[in-house]
Order: C-alpha cells, then structure tokens, then sequence
C-alpha cells in the first residue's frame, strides 16, 4: 500500500492501467444489465435499480471518471440489450451522477486501503444528493431539449422519480456496501510484507 | 436474469449480415441510429422502419425470443405514450399544429387525430429504434463491435471497455444462475407460489453481493491476462476479427454512404429550415 500522495488530476481521472479498463467494462456491463433485469419499475425510463450500487463500487476501487464511464457506458449497453431505444440524454445523466458518486477518494475515502469513515458517509450522502440533482434535474432535462425537443413535463416526472429512486439506492445500500468493502480491504492490509 | 433474453453472440453465422466486416456493421448502425434520433418525420421513418425488419427477417433470428423481447417494448411504448396523454391530452396541437377532436372524456380529456398521428410516428420511430439494435446485436460478436468502433477512430481502450463489456454479459449471466443454485442449495426459497414477493425481492438483493463482489475480483485476473499479451504498449492496434472487406461490404457500402447522406440532409434541413411544426402531418400542410 503506498501512501504518497497523489495530485487531484490524477485522483480525478484514475490511473488509466489495464487494471481500469477491465475494471470499467466489467462495471458498465454489471450496470446494463442490473439496469434492465435487477431493478423495480417506478416510472417509464427509471426504476429503483440496483445498478447504482455497482457506481459505488467502481468509483470507490477506480475513482470518478472511471465511475462516469462505467455508468455512461453502461446505460447505453443496457439501452442496446433491452431494446427501449436510445436514450443518449438518461445515459449523459447517469455519467455526471457517476462521476459525483465516484468522487470518493477526492475527500480521503480510500476504500482500497479500508479508509472508509462516517464523516465520509456524511460527505457522500450531501455529493449523491447534489450529484442527483445536478444530472438529473438539469443535464438530462437539457440534453432532452437538444436531442428530443420532447415533452417536458414527463421529463421533469420521470427525472423526479430518478433523483429519489437513485439517492436512495445509492445512500440505503451504498453505505453499507461502501463499509463492507472498506473492511475486506482492511483485513488484507495487516499483512506485511517480510524481506 | 437467464439467458432468454440476451442476445449476444460470440462466434460469428454465415447469413449475409454476420459475414460483414465489423467496421460494415457498426458504421451502418450508427448512422441509421442518429438518423431514426434526428428525424421526426414519417416520410423518412416508414422507410427504414420496414428496411430494420427486412434486416432482420433476413436473420432468421428465434421468434420466439424476439416476440417476447418484442411485447415488453411495445406494452413500454405504449404506456409511455398513454403518460405522454394523461399529462397532456392535446399535445398534437404543440407538435403537429392542429386539434381535430375525434372523442371527448371531458373537456380537458380529449382524444385528437392529431395526437394519435403523433403518438404512432413516435411508436414507429421507437419501434425502428429497437428493430435497429435487435438487428445490430444479433450479427455482431464483441471483438467485431470494437474493432468497428476503432474504425469510426474511436480510442482502442474505449472499444476495448465495449468488447469485453459485451463479451462479460453472458457470464454475468451464468454467474448469477449458479449463484442462485447455490444458495436455493442452502434452503433458500425463491419459488413464488411459496415466498411474498418482498422476501422475493430481498433474496434476490442477496445474490446481488457475491455476484459483484466475484464479478470485480475477477478484474485482476483478467487484467494480467491483457498484460501479458502485451496490451496497451503500443498507440494504434489492430483486430484479429477485423477480416478484408468481401463483395458484401463493397454494397454495403454503397448503402451506408446514401444514408449517411440522408442522415446529414435531414439534419442539415432540420437545422437551417426549421418546421413551424416538429412533426409532419399530412391532413395539415
């Protein structure tokens, strides 16, 4: 475990290793098709679906932009699997609010080395909720007008029940994900090495 | 989450769409994807509405999984469509630029042919969408698709997230079936004539964790693998699946040219020459 410090560029990209593109495609491919088959209705385009809790994984093991990908990625394969269409505006959104879930290393949250404290917890709660908001409320709503030029008002529903579906998702079992993963790391870290 | 509903395909067939080059394929569909998103006239959509299912009749794909795929989208289209009413009824007047009542609930509730012609170029471009991707995902492998991608210069660690991501989903899959096994082994009961569907629900929260948590572990093993091939050292690549472009590809070629001229007209008209009215209806103009 190395414990020098690395620049907020390199925290917010990730370390671009073959390490992370597996790690990516694994997650985008967990998230479309946790997306289509492992979730529960709520409205038309949204459900309460697991698949966020793969975001939390992948943005604690990778950080943000990997998060982004996976997420961004991985709604446009379930997209591809399950045959709703193309909705490249919901899988923009989903790659913002990605990149807020996955920006946990950024405040000391290193789940890698079983860092994950309950001040954490709090700052992540307050960045899924902004993060929601943010891509949900107004990204989506936007790319919606360019692409679509569709109906507004179901938009607002649909990303109505996306932003409570999803925080809850992300808060109810992230947490408990996030520590759970944060204390299999830590039992591996008390080995040492021996020259 | 079993196999019936998955499509993806790891060797190649020998029907006159799979022997295409994967470079064919994705660029052929990209286009008419971003062709079917820019459009909303039904001039330009009935064509290739009925050109997606030519393609993929001439598949011959498992009706019996496409039917089933088939009635979740429209039963999904068609309830989307009844929420696009229930919020606005007259929402024909908006996009097509008339109001011909043809039935009234009441006075806020009415039923117009223009929002009916709305509603079915909607569905059409819907449905065409998904024909689209049907088609696409039936004739392509995932090396092919990201050797298609690198073609269209897409970075190659871009296509490779795609590949292996497709290539991942059957085991997913396949993990998630033996996952299930196991634990109904151990006396989990997951038959729904005997568990409420929350315990239902919960169980299968239950097998989500070890599925994940087996998924990204999996994650070093696959990585060394790459490295010791050697992935990654180099700045361009090239594909093994990637074969020389057969008497197909040359028409095909042919094809995807015209309708990415198409696709760069509608766009270009659409931009430069807006309607008053986004979609065009025939008894209007």
């Amino acid at each position: 475990m190395s414990n020098e410090k690395r620049s907020i560029k390199s925290l917010l990209l990730g370390t671009w290793n073959t390490k992370t593109i597996v790690g990516i495609a694994i997650g985008a491919a967990l998230f479309g098709v946790l997306m289509v088959f492992g979730g529960i209705r709520v409205a038309t385009n949204t459900s309460l679906t697991s698949a966020m809790v793969v975001v939390v994984v992948v943005g604690a093991l990778f950080g943000p932009l990997p998060a982004a990908l996976a997420a961004g990625l991985g709604n446009v394969i379930a997209d591809l699997i399950s045959g709703y269409g193309f909705w490249f505006d919901w899988s923009i959104g989903n790659a913002v609010l990605g990149f807020f879930v996955g920006l946990l290393p950024l405040y000391g949250a290193r789940i890698e080395e079983g860092v994950f404290q309950v001040k954490h917890a709090v700052i992540y709660t307050i960045l899924c909720i902004i993060g929601n908001a943010l891509a949900f409320g107004i990204v989506t709503p936007v790319f919606t007008m360019l692409f679509f030029s569709s109906e507004l008002t179901i938009t607002w529903i649909q990303a109505f029940s996306a932003i409570i579906s999803n925080a809850s998702i992300l808060v109810v079992i992230g947490i408990p994900v996030l520590f759970l993963l944060a204390k299999r790391n830590a039992r591996a870290t008390n080995l040492s090495k021996e020259d | 989450m079993d196999d019936k509903r998955l499509f993806v395909n790891t060797t190649p067939g020998n029907r006159f769409l799979d022997k295409l080059t994967g470079k064919t394929k994705v660029r052929t569909f990209l286009i008419l994807i971003v062709l079917l998103i820019a459009t909303w006239d039904i001039r330009v959509i009935l064509p290739f509405f009925i050109l997606s299912w030519i393609a993929l009749i001439s598949l011959k794909p498992d009706w019996k999984k496409v039917w089933g795929v088939m009635a979740f989208v429209v039963a999904m289209n068609l309830f989307n469509l009844f929420l696009v009413w229930v919020v606005r009824p007259d929402y024909g007047l908006n996009i097509c630029g008339g109001s011909t009542v043809i039935f009234k609930f009441t006075d806020f509730y009415i039923i117009t042919s223009e929002t009916l012609w709305y509603f079915m170029v909607r569905f059409l471009k819907l449905l065409g969408t998904f024909t689209i991707s049907l088609t696409f995902i039936q004739c392509i492998t995932p090396s092919e698709m990201a050797a298609g991608l690198y073609s269209c210069k897409v970075p190659y660690k871009v296509c490779t997230i795609f590949s292996i991501a497709f290539r991942y989903i059957p085991d997913i899959s396949r993990d998630f079936h033996s996952i299930k096994i196991s634990m109904q082994m151990r006396g989990m009961e997951l038959d729904s004539e005997k568990t409420s569907l929350w315990t239902r629900l919960k169980q299968n929260v239950l097998i989500l964790v070890p599925l994940i948590i087996t998924s990204f572990d999996r994650v070093g093993n696959i990585a060394n693998g790459m490295d010791l091939r050697g992935y990654g050292k180099n700045k361009t690549r090239t594909y093994y699946a990637e074969h020389e472009e057969g008497p197909g590809d040359k028409k095909m070629k042919v094809v995807y040219m015209l309708f990415l001229a198409i696709m760069i007209f509608v766009i270009i008209w659409r931009f430069f020459f807006p309607a008053e009215y986004e979609v065009w209806c025939p008894w209007i103009s």
